[in-house]
């Protein structure tokens, strides 16, 4: 399958594979249509699924040049060289993606967060409140989908959320 | 006066009383700036006091004379001890008013602006702020969403936009600075790298991706300072060796988990292939820390997955092939082959059956011989073994026996032997004291040292950490002081420059220095006071005995002489009148004074202008008794 890289000329080929690197850290991969007239769909997804396969795989596995080089016999001399320039130059880059992959196999990982300090000046019984509320807002990954989840706490949440963060921050210290 | 009624003025302004810019003193004062000034300052000693009177002067007498009495109570309950009535409000005399206000503005709290003086006053300064802005956002008007400026947006649309999302960035890393970088990384940096704000999928998340990266940067930095400076520091490794220890170290513990984990339970059935499973991910586990292989090997499954799936389609079509090839050519012997086929098979199997047999036997006679040659090799070895020692007695019996016919000569031979030998031996013992004693001693010595330097080191460990301690604490303290700085300067800026501090020093301080300049002329006048007086005490003590001496001695002599007699009643009239003389001057001297006295409160009354108050009140009274028969005649027409 990934013998149908050859369809794309050798000059075109490290800017494809640089993109197609950038899918497996995260980031957004190539895009079908400015290879729509390359492959068809099939043949695209093909493509794209096999060479992410193979670098995780050379990657993950730390394989020697030699070993990438017989994996990759059945591909032209131009695209080997490309494709081995580009695996060594992003192997780093993919490793660490690989990393923080396996530190996400837990069911629920979080992703982002955000907060906002909100000062309530006064409310409906109050006259003269100044009590500073937080809302914090986190986007938890779970499956694979961005779940946000948002909060709102007052001063003494705030203080449970983080004593029991740090609690868990210690357990991770001690692990260590 | 002038200086007083200007301070009075300031702070009357500051209490929020409109007055105007031509009025510089007391005197000028009208009845409804009195009045405004007296309810804003009442309003800021006690907000409760001072919010039920208006600052304003109601146009009914009635409600003038209510307000003037409510505002005398209030002064006086507050504490004001001078007199105090509506008519000090409504007809004011300047000295009452003057002293009403210098009064009130002693009592205006100097709390508030202790409290604004001290750096606590951040929540004060924010609440400031944010009444401020409110203010201002205010009194902007509403704009429909369409003709919003960008400044409007930020304030008039609802809520942030965007939210956080980051995304992993790539960066040219500056951790490979030293030394020279792979040539395909700079070629990527160089030819492929986008730049950082085209990177994120959605350009509004180049901002949360670089604060992301920069926040991971920086807290795996600070927590590897801490640690080092905690931990890596007592180990005395170098930063590498560090971390490859604890590299190891959780390797290890890992190993030991998984381990733990994949020990095969003798009772499930699944055991057996779960274990080599676990065991073969803890070989994958070997050389690396993290779990990339994991994922790795999930991925060499599916590779040969899907080899698996492929071959075997292709392996069935080649045998589909061959046999179709083969089909037309045999069909006429078709039967005979399948006879010839099976006599062929049961032939060879019964041949095979055979060499198994045959097999299996000389197996078993393998083993057999195998276990002989193991025993017989065994016995070989203790055969030479014995062999050899044999070997040696018989040797030393040889020896002993070519000794013996001259017996007495190798006796002594060997006695000489023996006894220099032993010599050797005691010369070897005395030259090994000789030398280790020294080796002892430097080895004392060195092992001193070792453990003066260790202490050393240690104490040199604390004290860096002392130092670090130390250095964190400087930093934070300077950068409250900053805060603090920056805070004052910017209070400082917001003061009001109206009032030139230095001017009233320099005031307070003549005043100051006239005061004790009249203090030293009243000490003078008090000292020559007191001479007149002791002056005065010493001429009437003389004068007294004076009179005594010559009372008597005229006394005597008027015994004797009717002139002399004469002359002791003038003496004693002479005496009596001139008492009575000095008291009559006492007697001036203290009217005087209270002429003096009086005179001074007729002044006083007369500047209180009492007639002409008089006279308003009494026209107040009858504008009171006015308005009451009008409203009583309205009452009684409705």
């Amino acid at each position: 399958m990934i013998k149908l890289l050859e369809k794309l000329p050798p000059t075109e080929c490290p800017k494809f594979l640089h993109r197609v690197v950038d899918g497996v850290c995260g980031r957004d991969p190539p895009r079908f249509g400015d290879y729509g007239s390359t492959w068809s769909l099939p043949e695209w997804m093909e493509v794209l699924d096999g060479l992410s396969l193979f670098f995780r795989f050379a990657v993950g596995k730390k394989c020697s040049d030699e070993e990438v080089q017989e994996s990759l016999l059945d591909l032209g001399g131009g695209h080997r060289e490309a494709v081995l320039a580009c695996l060594k130059g992003r192997g780093k880059e993919i490793r660490q993606a690989l990393v923080e992959r396996t530190n996400a196999v837990s069911s629920a990982q979080l992703h982002d967060f955000d907060w906002q300090i909100k000062l309530a000046m006064s409310s409906d019984k109050i006259s003269s409140l100044q009590m500073a509320l937080l809302s914090l807002s986190l986007d938890v990954k779970q499956g694979g989908a961005l779940k946000p989840v948002t909060l709102e706490l007052n001063r003494e949440e705030l203080q449970t959320l983080i004593n029991s963060l740090e609690a868990a921050n210690k357990v991770v210290l001690q692990l260590k | 006066m002038e200086e007083v009624d200007r301070i009075l003025i300031h702070s009357l302004r500051q209490t929020g009383t409109e007055i105007g810019e031509d009025v510089d003193s007391v005197k000028q004062f009208s009845s409804e700036l009195i009045v405004e000034a007296v309810v804003r300052c009442l309003r800021v000693i006690d907000p409760s006091l001072g919010n039920g009177l208006t600052p304003t002067l109601p146009p009914g007498m009635s409600a003038r004379f209510r307000l003037g009495m409510s505002l005398a109570q209030a002064c006086q309950d507050l504490g004001y001890k001078g007199e105090i009535g509506y008519q000090t409000f409504l007809y004011s005399s300047e000295p009452e008013i003057r002293s009403l206000l210098m009064f009130l503005v002693e009592k205006l709290p100097r709390a508030s602006a202790e409290a604004s003086d001290q750096p606590a006053g951040k929540s004060a300064l924010l609440q400031k702020a944010i009444a401020a802005q409110i203010r201002a956002q205010l009194a902007l008007p509403w704009v429909p969403p369409t003709c919003r400026l960008p400044l409007l947006c930020q304030t008039q649309s609802a809520g942030v936009s965007g939210s956080f999302r980051s995304q992993a960035l790539s960066l040219p890393h500056a951790k490979g600075l030293g030394k020279p970088p792979v040539k395909e990384v700079a070629d990527y940096c160089r030819d492929f790298l986008l730049p950082v704000t085209a990177q994120p999928s959605q350009h509004a998340s180049v901002p949360a991706s670089l604060l992301e990266r920069h926040a991971l940067e920086l807290s795996a930095a600070q927590e590897w300072e801490n640690e080092w400076n905690s931990q890596g520091l007592l180990t005395r490794l170098s930063p590498e060796g560090y971390r490859s220890r604890k590299r190891a170290r959780l390797q290890k513990r890992i190993e030991e988990q998984l381990r733990a984990a994949a020990q095969p339970r003798p009772n499930t059935q699944h055991a057996p292939r779960s274990g080599p499973d676990l065991a073969e991910l803890l070989n994958s586990f070997g050389g690396v820390t993290a779990g990339g292989d994991v994922l790795a090997k999930g991925t060499r499954f599916t590779h040969t997955e899907k080899f698996t799936f492929t071959q075997e389609p292709e392996t069935s079509a080649q045998q589909m092939a061959a046999a179709a090839s083969a089909m037309p050519s045999s069909r006429q012997s078709e039967e005979d082959l399948l006879a010839q086929q099976q006599d062929e098979l049961q032939a060879l199997q019964h041949q095979l059956q055979q060499l198994s047999v045959r097999m299996e036997e000389v197996g078993g006679d393998m083993k057999q011989l195998s276990v002989s040659i193991t025993q017989v090799s065994d016995e070989l070895k203790q055969r030479e073994l014995g062999n050899s020692e044999k070997e040696d007695s018989v040797r030393v019996k040889k020896q002993t026996i070519d000794l013996l016919p001259d017996a007495e000569n190798n006796l002594a031979k060997l006695q000489t032997l023996v006894e220099s030998s032993a010599k050797r031996v005691v010369s070897l013992a005395s030259q090994w004291e000789k030398h280790r004693a020294p080796l002892i001693e430097e080895r004392r010595r060195l092992k001193e040292l070792c453990s003066n330097r260790e202490l050393e080191s240690s104490r040199k460990l604390s004290e860096i950490k002392d130092l670090h301690d130390k250095i964190r604490q400087s930093a934070d303290e300077a950068k409250k002081k900053e805060g603090l700085y920056k805070q004052l300067i910017t209070e400082f800026e917001n003061l009001p420059k109206d009032v030139s501090r230095s001017a009233y020093t320099q005031r307070i301080l003549e005043i100051v220095g006239n005061i004790r300049k009249q203090k030293e002329e009243i000490t003078k006048i008090l000292s020559d006071t007191k001479e007149l007086q002791k002056e005065i005490n010493s001429l009437t003590g003389k004068l007294d005995r004076t009179f005594a001496v010559t009372d008597e001695l005229v006394f005597k002599d008027a015994k004797k002489d009717e002139s002399v007699r004469k002359s002791y009643k003038y003496l004693a009239a002479l005496h009596e009148n001139c008492t009575q003389l000095i008291q009559t001057i006492e007697d001036t001297g203290t009217i005087m004074r209270e002429i003096r006295d009086l005179e001074e409160q007729i002044e006083t009354e007369n500047g209180k202008k009492t007639v002409s108050n008089l006279e308003k009140i009494l026209e107040d009274y009858k504008a009171i008794r006015q308005e009451n028969s009008a409203l009583a005649a309205k009452i009684r027409e409705a």
